[in-house]
């Protein structure tokens, strides 16, 4: 009976369209309690393969929901559920698909808290669960977080900036985190720019941040504590750090006693 | 070495006999050697004679004679034949071994020295391991896999029931080789069916009464090969929460420690840790072995500890590529090297695909992989200390980069990093432009690095001094002994010059008498 009743709610679920959105964590609740009923929740080796694959199905339909609701604590709770299905030794090939989706997933969220240690840890063990490279290097899903992160650590925002754009993402989920990405870009390229450039006109403040207007910059600038004067944007972050440098030179002493203090003690103690 | 010496002078008649017996000596004399000192270390409770025993293992596996030997030796253990242990341990040597004649037998306990006739080899526990240990080695060595996971999980169970302290080296030198077993057996790590996965729970309960009885070398031994199956098969949250809960003993011997710190220094690295995992891997460099079987270790050690020394944005000595014994391994490193060094993207992409197969065998290629960013960050270094003034064109085409925008971001995101401190970008013109170098040795960093290397050699003379063993109690009493007997005498001289001086005056008074 349980087993029936979790088919109609999977048909339902498939059949949500981006209106009622809304309804699917009603849905996803039931469908985990017919889980419950059937045991096959947590996969242990007395579920049957039949169970497993349903009960498969509903926590990755459940996780694809989620994001589609913005709900990253939720996507992150069905991820850690799914592991247990995807490294069991039973390997369900028909929904191979499903797989890789929510792993590029759960790596475009690490990239976007800017996790990177783990993201590192996780693709380290990717390799091993798909059996090779060639695997994951055709694999758009895994591909697109891992094209992300090379740009992001070397720099160049424009290439990120055109990825989250258009076609190069892969599927509509992944888009939900295009704007986080940009956010957090912009974030980056403000900082550097704070450093790099004594002064900038605002209008290519604009094609540098990816914003739209010139009220935009303003508005950005006056956050950031920049100073927009006769069209220019002055940043003051330089002249702090003049003062540093004087009081870094006590500190500096100070630390240069200590050692020496340290030397001594040590030589004393060798007879 | 403070081993050897001590045991020298402790011991002196056997290392005479075994020195001049020395390459010459046959294999089953060299078992029965053992077997004494087995049975001093259970009788003084003192590991250092079971640590000798276990250094000839090596030697005893290479001679061609190893299992009739071995064969040998377990009927000198056991003689009786109907005996369980010995049984066990037969049942893993081939046919031809087990039943040799009794005269070949007793004409080589008859060669053997009369001392070693006297010395009984009991039939104690200890025995039995180390025949099991040679046992083990002997069908890794016949690459019998199967039988010998099979045999080992026996061992190990075996062992574990014991709780004898004066078994400790070799219980842990037993899970090692369970842990090689299994390594072995279809379908290898790094597959996810991969049997090691079995050998865990078993491992882990391994730690735990090790921890409990205060077994510190089994302790070490078995974390060390856990975190190693836990790298084979990358799990490396799994490793890293191992390191967090369980402490290392600080009385391992030097190369379990060794092992534990580039593993350690592994698991750091691929959590991007890397000032923690260069310091580890560099105190595994510094304490392995540089010279003889065992610079195989020597040189995986180097080789992750260049690649984390290239993902911090140094440049690692170039002498190190000159050492004989690493020349060879170290090869497709040293072009790695140099194509970071100078910012060649091409050169770099290049190398990594041509090595491509050396580099995943030595668990380096992820790694690797993240270098991409340092070669770009090398590339800008060098562009901006060689010129004052570039334009973003000539940055575009020399770093091999794409478009003038991503050149424009990779120098901003460059210089807020600090890889080119003095620098700014002018971008109406489309500039970078370098202001003047600082001066190095004006700034502190002179005496930071110097400051690191008189920690590192002062903790290295401290743990020296805490090692040093000096010579053992029986010497001290004989010479309290001595210096007992000594005063003894002078009070018996003093006594009876005193009775002289008196029986003087007595032999003048008795002369009377008489």
């Amino acid at each position: 009976m349980a087993d029936k009743d979790l088919h109609q709610i999977l048909s339902q679920l498939s059949s949500l369209s981006h209106h009622n959105l809304d309804k699917a964590p009603h849905l996803l609740s039931r469908a985990k309690l017919s889980l419950l009923h059937l045991n096959a929740l947590v996969p242990s080796s007395q579920t049957s393969p039949q169970h497993l694959t349903l009960a498969r199905r509903v926590l990755e339909i459940g996780a694809l929901l989620s994001i589609r609701l913005k709900d990253t604590d939720a996507f992150t709770r069905y991820y850690q559920q799914l592991q247990p299905f995807y490294s069991s030794n039973q390997q369900h090939n028909a929904h191979k698909g499903e797989q890789s989706k929510v792993t590029g997933l759960y790596l475009l969220l690490l990239l976007s808290l800017g996790d990177y240690a783990e993201f590192h840890t996780q693709l380290e063990g990717l390799e091993v669960a798909y059996g090779g490279k060639k695997a994951i290097d055709e694999d758009v899903f895994i591909q697109y977080p891992v094209r992300l992160e090379q740009a992001l650590m070397e720099g160049s925002y424009d290439k990120v900036w055109g990825e989250t754009k258009g076609e190069r993402v892969p599927s509509e989920e992944f888009g939900v985190f295009s704007e986080v990405l940009v956010k957090t870009i912009r974030i980056e390229i403000a900082s550097c720019a704070e450093r790099a450039y004594p002064s900038l006109p605002i209008a290519s403040a604009k094609n540098l941040l990816f914003l739209d207007s010139e009220g935009a910059v303003i508005q950005f600038a006056n956050h950031r504590q920049w100073l927009p004067r006769d069209g220019r944007i002055y940043f003051p972050q330089q002249e702090a750090e003049a003062t540093m440098g004087e009081k870094d030179i006590l500190v500096m002493s100070g630390q240069v006693i200590q050692n020496t203090l340290g030397y001594a003690r040590e030589l004393e103690t060798i007879v | 070495m403070a081993d050897k010496m001590d045991i020298d002078t402790v011991n002196g008649e056997q290392k005479e006999e075994e020195k001049t017996g020395g390459p010459v000596a046959p294999t089953e004399k060299i078992i029965s050697t053992n077997f004494a000192l087995i049975n001093q270390a259970v009788d003084s409770f003192d590991p250092r004679f079971t640590l000798r025993a276990l250094r000839s293992i090596a030697t005893l596996r290479k001679r061609e004679d190893f299992a009739q030997a071995l064969g040998a030796g377990i009927r000198q253990a056991f003689p009786k034949e109907s005996n369980n242990a010995r049984r066990v341990l037969e049942e893993m040597l081939p046919e031809s071994v087990r039943q040799q004649q009794n005269g070949s037998a007793s004409a080589s306990v008859a060669e053997t020295n009369g001392k070693k006739d006297e010395v009984e080899v009991v039939e104690i526990a200890e025995v039995w391991a180390y025949l099991g240990l040679l046992v083990q080695v002997y069908l890794l060595d016949t690459a019998s896999h199967q039988a010998g996971a099979t045999f080992s999980l026996n061992l190990v169970d075996k062992l574990r029931s014991f709780n004898r302290r004066t078994m400790d080296p070799l219980g842990s030198k037993a899970y090692l080789y369970l842990s090689l077993f299994h390594e072995n057996l279809a379908p290898l790590p790094p597959s996810p069916q991969s049997p090691v996965l079995s050998l865990r729970p078993k491992l882990l309960a391994a730690l735990r009464s090790a921890v409990i009885r205060n077994d510190s070398d089994t302790q070490a031994a078995v974390t060390v090969l856990l975190l190693r199956n836990y790298i084979s098969t990358a799990d490396i949250t799994q490793a890293d929460l191992l390191v967090a809960q369980t402490q290392f003993p600080a009385t391992a011997a030097n190369n379990q420690v060794c092992r534990y710190l580039y593993y350690l220094g592994r698991i750091r690295a691929i959590q991007l840790a890397y000032t923690e995992a260069h310091s580890n891997l560099e105190a595994a460099t510094r304490k392995s072995p540089t010279t003889g079987a065992a610079v195989g270790f020597y040189q995986q050690a180097t080789k992750m500890l260049i690649v984390v020394e290239l993902l911090m944005g140094d440049i690692p000595d170039r002498a190190t590529f000159r050492l004989p014994v690493l020349e060879k391994a170290l090869a497709p490193y040293f072009k790695l090297v140099q194509a970071v060094r100078v910012g060649d993207l091409g050169g770099f992409v290049k190398c990594v695909d041509v090595n491509e197969g050396r580099f995943r065998a030595d668990g380096t290629y992820t790694l690797i992989l993240r270098l991409r960013q340092n070669v770009i960050k090398t590339g800008v270094r060098m562009l901006s200390l060689s010129y004052s003034r570039i334009s973003l064109r000539d940055i575009c085409t020399r770093l091999s980069v794409e478009s003038e925008e991503s050149a424009e971001y990779i120098t901003a995101k460059a210089i807020r990093d600090s890889v080119i401190p003095d620098s700014r970008l002018d971008h109406e013109n489309g500039y970078l432009v370098t202001t003047s170098g600082r001066d190095v040795y004006g700034s502190t960093e002179p005496s930071e690095a110097f400051h690191e290397r008189i920690g590192a050699l002062l903790g290295m003379r401290d743990e020296c001094v805490r090692a040093m063993r000096y010579p053992g109690n029986r010497n001290r009493e004989a010479g309290i002994e001595a210096q007992k007997a000594r005063e003894r005498e002078r009070e018996l001289v003093g006594e009876v010059l005193e009775a002289e001086d008196e029986e003087d005056e007595e032999m003048g008074g008795g002369m009377d008498g008489l």
